[in-house]
């Protein structure tokens, strides 16, 4: 669970690294005012899953792609990607094109995020 | 094919709880017994009368209306200062700043982390002409401005500009009205900011304070606040409990300094308007009653006016969805109502799609209109405190007096509301009680319309939905942030170096030695000094890195001035 930049709401991150645990996946928050450069690189040495990037600003595709970046230059683009907070239709468009699934807005009930981060990871 | 059998939900017959949001167990009825134990003159007073629980004014809203405010704070300069001028032409009259996500994070565009929510959440006002620009044509001296900002150097800077703007005309700072959040607890336990470490915080609250108290006594230099510990978590009677914590230590320090609470006048706490409407009605008048006896008693306040609470509010943005947002015209004009009959003095309202992004200007006309709908229409605001006197709400009140006095003592025993914070132990009461809500949510005990109950079976929503969706304000392009970083870079190398020196080695100097800095800030940024440096120098003066982020290093000219 990863929050880049300076986005400051973090109680729909919070809530769902506490929810994820609580169905028994092991999640690691980066806390706020993360780089990507960052998020890639717990993601790598961390060996984890899936990153969920949470934000509330409009700036998800903007992240994404900035994250999907550099895990690009770790070699390790093949960690998909969700994403979930304030978004657009057209902010939905343009994660999906570049390969973020989920992109859950506000009030998305738990079991549906938890079911899509389930179909992501092989048992 | 056969018709699909309706059926009827079960939800909708009945209640699905039995207390209030905070977790106050109710009965079905409440009567003379259960508010017998209140006297009249001592626990509520007439409105005007001290404690103040039925307001502080005798004829309250009927000659002097709540401040209708917002915050207005787009991703420019221009539309800012647009939309302000159309909000004050539809009946606000309360300016509410603020400015995107890495200034209140106390770090300037040009910073490697500002990219990803740069122009977020308003203007990227890291510096004097930004200012000149988004509050250009506004009148200075006569507009209520506050200041609602995230980090505790947003205060000092923010309100240094507003002063070296009116300086810079001519004009007499005594005018200035307004207020300032300034709460260096809300700070690190909502937000974490990185700007400073908390003795920092601590410091610069008090000169900003001290500095106000003493040259612009229109300016309200603290309003401890409870909107963002309870969006973050915290139930009524904590959000309560930790303003009133708040504001009792910040008089207590600034009485070390000279400045006692009589001279300082009254206070102002930013309290969150929720869904529980009696709860929230509750909250607002113990909230005064509670500060009145707090002043008096434990401050030794001798004038009504150092006794006296206003309240500005921000109804709950967390309340709101993005499913079926018309649905939150409801939420909002409840909350609207329970801030009336609570008798606050400010109002902020959330807007129907601020689900969806920062609110469309018809949103915010929506608000505006809603409010006048009360007060024109339904005539609400004719008679003070309308609800006193019933005995629910009487009981209500005082049971959440006896929580809030509880909450209070807890506190003190564990050293005070700093420690707590040091401690971690806010965070964990702000943890524990946004767990209850998720529990609550999941097990159905908590019913959010449209969310967790009440949904159509294919989920569908009609055209009225989707265009409150679609007009949401749009984040800022790649484009337009990539502008910003060039504007900031030109607007540095244009300063008189000199002269921007000499007055950075004044602002660190203030800090090394312990004396006031606002001053220091204000003629500082009069020649150029960011928001970003105006963070590095501070810091430097209590000898920590120039970078909260530690990231980039300390400019050249820095380095020059304060010969490090």
């Amino acid at each position: 669970m990863a929050k880049v930049g300076c986005d400051i709401h973090e109680r729909g991150a919070l809530t769902l690294v506490t929810s994820l645990r609580d169905t028994g996946m092991e999640v690691i928050y980066t806390g706020r005012y993360q780089t990507p450069e960052a998020v890639a690189h717990i993601a790598l040495t961390e060996d984890v899953d899936v990153i969920a990037l949470s934000d509330h600003t409009g700036s998800l595709p903007i992240i994404a792609q900035d994250v999907l970046n550099e895990l690009g230059k770790l070699d390790a683009a093949y960690i998909p990607i969700i994403a979930g907070g304030l978004l657009t239709p057209d902010d939905v468009r343009a994660l999906e094109d570049m390969g973020v699934t989920g992109n859950f807005g506000p009030g998305t009930p738990m079991d549906v995020i938890i079911a899509h981060i389930n179909t992501l990871v092989e048992p | 094919m056969e018709p699909k059998e309706t059926r009827v939900d079960r939800l909708a017959g009945h209640m699905v709880r039995t207390e209030t949001q905070s977790g106050i167990e109710l009965e079905t009825s409440y009567g003379p017994d259960d508010i017998g134990h209140l006297s009249y003159e001592e626990d509520m007073g007439d409105p005007g009368a001290y404690p103040f629980l039925r307001g502080i004014y005798p004829e309250m809203y009927r000659n002097r209306l709540w401040l209708k405010s917002f915050i207005v704070s787009y991703a420019t300069a221009e539309e800012t200062n647009q939309a302000f001028r159309e909000y004050i032409a539809n009946g606000m009259t309360d300016l509410r700043l603020l400015c995107d996500l890495p200034t209140q994070s106390g770090i300037d565009p040009d910073h490697p982390s500002a990219w990803n929510s740069m122009m977020c959440g308003g203007v990227a006002t890291y510096a004097l002409p930004v200012y000149e620009e988004m509050l250009a044509g506004l009148p200075l001296g006569e507009a209520v401005f506050e200041l609602a900002h995230a980090g505790m150097s947003s205060f000092i800077y923010f309100y240094g500009l507003l002063v070296a703007m009116m300086e810079g005309r001519g004009m007499d700072i005594r005018r200035l009205r307004g207020n300032s959040i300034n709460d260096p607890i809300r700070s690190k336990l909502v937000y974490g900011c990185p700007d400073f470490p908390t003795d920092i915080d601590r410091r610069i609250c008090l000169d900003h304070i001290e500095f106000s108290a003493r040259n612009t006594p229109s300016w309200r230099p603290v309003a401890p606040n409870g909107v963002d510990p309870c969006q973050g978590g915290m139930d009524a009677v904590r959000e309560l409990g930790g303003c009133l914590a708040v504001a009792t230590v910040v008089m207590e320090d600034l009485q070390k300094r000279g400045v006692g609470i009589d001279e300082y006048g009254p206070m102002v706490f930013s309290l969150d308007a929720e869904s529980d409407f009696f709860e929230t009605i509750a909250k607002f008048r113990l909230a005064r009653k509670m500060w009145a006896m707090i002043a008096r008693e434990k401050l030794g306040a001798r004038t009504e006016r150092a006794m006296q609470l206003k309240i500005g509010i921000r109804t709950s943005g967390l309340s709101l969805t993005h499913q079926k947002p018309l649905n939150n015209a409801a939420r909002v004009t409840l909350q609207i109502l329970s801030c009336v009959l609570g008798g606050v003095n400010s109002l902020d309202a959330s807007s129907i799609d601020e689900a969806v992004g920062l609110p469309s200007p018809e949103a915010r006309l929506f608000n505006l209109d809603t409010q006048h709908i009360i007060t024109h229409e339904a005539n609400i605001p004719l008679v003070a405190d309308p609800l006193g006197g019933s005995y629910y709400l009487e009981w209500l009140t005082s049971r959440m007096e006896s929580d809030v006095n509880a909450y209070l003592d807890e506190i003190a025993s564990r050293g005070g509301i700093y420690a707590c914070l040091e401690s971690g132990w806010l965070n964990q009461v702000m943890e524990a009680c946004r767990l209850k809500v998720q529990r609550e949510k999941a097990e159905g005990k908590r019913l959010i319309v449209g969310v967790n109950a009440f949904r159509s079976e294919d989920d569908k929503e009609g055209p009225i939905n989707e265009a409150i969706r679609d007009v949401a304000y749009k984040p800022p392009s790649i484009a337009m942030r990539e502008e910003r970083v060039r504007e900031v870079t030109r607007y540095k190398a244009s300063r008189d170096m000199e002269r921007l020196k000499a007055l950075t080695l004044d602002l660190f100097q203030a800090t090394k030695e312990g004396r006031n800095v606002q001053r220091a800030v204000i003629e500082a940024a009069k020649a150029g000094l960011t928001l970003g440096e105006c963070v590095g120098v501070i810091r430097l003066g209590y000898g920590i890195e120039y970078d909260p982020f530690n990231q980039v290093g300390t400019p050249d000219f820095v380095l020059a001035a304060v010969g490090a």
